[in-house]
């Protein structure tokens, strides 16, 4: 359990053979870990049941549109950033059943359905998809509506995270402030080395699990080495988005003639906003059984980009793509921050390598500005 | 009625807005205040237009034949408001008829005395053509929500209707 | 912004905001064409006597198996035992619901929503501009400023309907006149018989002599060209942007502003909105497919 009560306690050093005991450790306390594992040639976000299932030795490639896996080295465990999935999915789940009318001789009768998931642990969490998380807590808490599904769920979660060694070509957390290094947010922290991990715990929760491990006194030098293996996910990081006034620069640009070009090429295949760790939208629709006395209501992802989003009395607001782009790219980097008092994007780069035809939000930022790219 | 009151009620129409004090005294030396009753006819359709008229009181309502539709009720025009624009522009016969909703006064300016002040004095001329645009422009707008339609029912795009969105409204 | 009503339970924070409440359809009133006034019960009597809203603010009303949409209730604040709301049949579950009838029951979330100022009309000119059946979300605060009549200036309606059979409410007008609200009434397309002005409310915001700019507030709600029109107009009789008030209305689905659907650049139309102060929208209120 993380957030308020982060409390640092002293690191420690487990070896990579003593590794897997975490796994039982955390299916004693009642978790369902979930974690990264290789699956139809990509990685991501499963049930793990024990070390075996992590894509260790994996390695991805990451350009704009580009998005590949491949065999490096055995002894790399995590030396891949980030997938499609995101832990958006286990919070915010795509499908849930919200709650059931039937048909009764007085009338309608509704009940809420309670959601009840597993307890999960989250092996593997970037500083990303940390900030990413804080970004949905606002959305989904800090209102006066919560959502009780998100609520519960990320009461619940365990966080182990992981700093990222490494950087893919469209990561550019540094630009939004929000990594490579993990800063709170979780209850375990990972730092790989060649033979083990830097653990550092910052919840009581976390101190026990480290506890209950097989570990040793961390030396210097292994402080060292993690410190470095950090700043090298620093400073492979190419891409830059310029933040500067980006709210106002892009809510005074809303007839700027590029959202014609960008148009041109976006597919409106909400893509960007499936893999997107902070999107939330959702559509709500109904399951009934044929006499119509027994009616679920489920919600599920839904998409600004998906056409009828925004229809009303007969038509469409956003009726075209060139609306519908600069709904999302102005609600992700500005609005957003009028909504939420933050930034709705955490520099993770999904949308840039998922994007089928490789669309760069850095660039369409850039060309708003007037610069070019 | 007295140069001067009349003088007085051409100041306090909106259309006046345009107009000096000089000029707002030579029309008013050569306009009438002229009264009718609610239900009265103040010009027909099709008829030679002398006047200029600026309501200054009561409504007027414009008409326009339909074969097989009778007269048409199209809009009604109110106080500070023009009628009879036809006088001074276009081919000086008037596009409507105008009835009296109620009792109606307005200052009749005859259209060849404004025009005459308007060729000896451009300047006045400009100031008066002026005031008749914006008034123009204004009836333009409002004729142009009227054929939106904004309140009907049905949406023009009435296609969309054949499917089946997610939610409604 | 405004202030709400006092809410459903008492603990907002945890409330689900999907907990829906059965509602009986004790009354079904035909307007206009294609418009009717249901009016809605809790099954739950006392949840039904604790019921407060504020004028302006909108109810989720759900029908099992169609779907949900967003109705403003359109009562009398002051009444408490039972809701209206007036539809018109535009889609799917509208259509649905124009088909049911008294006793049957439907599922009712609410109140959402900001709603119109009332405090900031205490002692001034109240002009109240409706067109078609954008006069539905404002009927709440014509009773909220008729009930205390006394505190306000000069109260005008000016209301723009399509034709004459399309007159929302024309039944009340006569009462609302006597209890001190001028109504001003104008129709797009006259017919035989038709007295009354002709053409867009707008003109009538144009000619309206019977309040003082400087010393006003102006309530708003249609389709938005009508309401853009005479945001224009107002400013031109001397209204500054903030004495101006209106209703906006986006595709609503949880009405809690967590699905997303009823941005309208920056705000939340369920949550920010639905009742807006035109400043604090106009840098984008205008922009095309926003």
């Amino acid at each position: 359990m993380t957030t308020v009560h982060d409390t640092r306690h002293e690191p420690r050093f487990v070896n990579k053979e003593k590794f897997g005991e975490i796994f039982a450790l955390l299916r004693q306390r009642g978790y369902t870990v979930i974690g990264p594992t290789i699956q139809q040639n990509a990685i991501v976000y499963a049930e793990l049941r024990s070390v075996e299932e992590l894509p260790r030795g994996w390695a991805d490639e990451q350009t704009p549109g580009k998005y590949r896996v491949e065999r490096r080295s055995c002894d790399v465990w995590f030396g891949f950033n980030v997938g499609s999935h995101s832990w958006k999915a286990f919070l915010f789940p795509p499908h849930t059943v919200l709650e059931k009318a039937e048909s009764t001789d007085e009338g309608w009768q509704f009940t809420t359905v309670p959601d009840d998931p597993p307890k999960y642990a989250f092996l593997g969490v970037r500083a990303c998809e940390l900030a990413a998380m804080r970004v949905q807590d606002r959305v989904f808490m800090s209102g006066a509506y919560v959502d009780p599904i998100y609520h519960a769920r990320r009461g619940s979660a365990l966080i182990i995270a992981v700093n990222c060694t490494q950087a893919a070509s469209t990561c550019f957390c540094t630009s939004m402030e929000s990594g490579p290094e993990c800063t709170s947010g979780f209850d375990l922290a990972l730092t790989e080395l060649s033979d083990g991990f830097v653990l550092e715990s910052a919840t009581a929760e976390g101190a026990e699990i480290t506890a209950a491990l097989t570990t040793e006194e961390v030396t210097i030098e292994q402080l060292q080495s993690a410190q470095h293996a950090r700043q090298q996910a620093v400073t492979q990081i190419t891409r830059k988005l310029d933040t500067t006034d980006i709210r106002d620069t892009l809510l005074t640009n809303l007839t700027h003639p590029h959202w014609e070009t960008v148009a041109e090429r976006c597919l409106s295949c909400a893509n960007c906003t499936m893999v997107c760790p902070t999107c939330f939208c959702s559509s709500v629709t109904e399951v009934s059984d044929l006499r119509g006395e027994h009616v679920r209501r489920e919600r599920h992802w839904d998409s600004c980009f998906n056409v009828d989003f925004s229809y009303i009395n007969g038509g469409n607001v956003r009726d075209s793509v060139r609306s519908r782009y600069r709904q999302w790219l102005t609600h992700k980097l500005a609005s957003w921050i009028d909504q939420f008092d933050t930034s709705g994007c955490v520099g993770c780069g999904r949308c840039i390598t998922w994007c089928p035809v490789g669309i760069d939000l850095t660039e369409e930022v850039a060309a708003i500005r007037g610069e070019s790219p | 009625m007295e140069t001067d009151q009349l003088k007085f009620v051409l100041s306090e129409l909106r259309f006046s807005v345009w107009l000096s004090d000089e000029m707002l005294r030579q029309i008013a030396a050569v306009s009438s205040l002229q009264f009718f009753a609610g239900g009265s006819i103040v010009f027909r359709e099709g008829q030679r237009g002398d006047d200029l008229l600026l309501v200054r009181r009561g409504r007027l309502a414009l008409e326009m034949n339909v074969p097989r539709r009778g007269a048409v009720r199209i809009m009604t025009v109110g106080p500070g408001e023009m009628a009879g624009w036809s006088a001074l522009l276009g081919e000086g016969r008037m596009t409507a008829s105008a009835i009296a909703v109620d009792d109606v006064e307005v200052v009749r300016a005859p259209a060849e005395k404004l025009q005459e002040l308007s060729e000896t004095d451009h300047e006045f001329g400009y100031r008066l053509m002026r005031s008749v645009a914006d008034g123009l422009s204004k009836r333009l707008v409002a004729t142009r929500l009227q054929l939106l339609d904004l309140f009907a029912e049905t949406p023009p795009s009435a296609s969309r209707l054949d499917r089946d969105p997610i939610g409604d409204v | 912004m405004n202030s709400l009503a006092s809410p459903l339970s008492q603990d907002r924070r945890v409330a689900d905001p999907w907990q829906t409440h059965p509602v009986v359809i004790r009354d079904i009133r035909r307007e206009i064409d294609s418009v009717a006034t249901y009016d809605l019960a809790f099954r739950d009597a006392a949840l039904q006597r604790s019921f407060r809203f504020a004028p302006g603010q909108f109810n989720m009303l759900y029908l099992p198996g169609h779907g949900e949409i967003a109705i403003s209730i359109s009562d009398d604040p002051r009444r408490t035992d039972g809701m209206t709301h007036t539809v018109r049949t535009v889609g799917n579950v509208t259509r649905k619901l124009s088909g049911m009838s008294v006793g049957q029951t439907l599922g009712l979330r609410g109140p959402f929503g900001t709603s119109w100022p009332m405090t900031p009309c205490v002692g001034r000119d109240v002009v109240i501009v409706a067109g078609g059946i954008g006069l539905a979300p404002l009927r709440p605060v014509i009773y909220a400023l008729l009930n205390d009549r006394c505190q306000f200036g000069r109260l005008n309606l000016l209301y723009g309907a399509r034709s004459p059979d399309t007159v929302l409410y024309h039944e009340e007008f006569e009462d609302w006149t006597s209890r001190g609200l001028i109504v001003h009434t104008t129709v797009d397309r006259s017919r035989p018989g038709w007295l009354g002005n002709v053409g867009v409310v707008t003109t009538l915001m144009e000619r309206l002599r019977t309040f003082d700019p400087r010393n006003a507030i102006l309530l708003c709600c249609g389709p938005e060209v009508m309401m853009r029109f005479t945001i224009l107009t107002a400013i031109s009789r001397g209204l500054s942007p903030r004495q101006i008030w209106i209703s906006m209305e986006r595709n609503m689905q949880c009405g809690v502003g967590l699905c997303g659907h009823c941005q309208l650049g920056p705000v939340f139309v369920c949550k920010e909105g639905p009742v807006f102060r035109y400043d604090q929208v106009s840098s984008f209120i205008d922009i095309e497919a926003l």
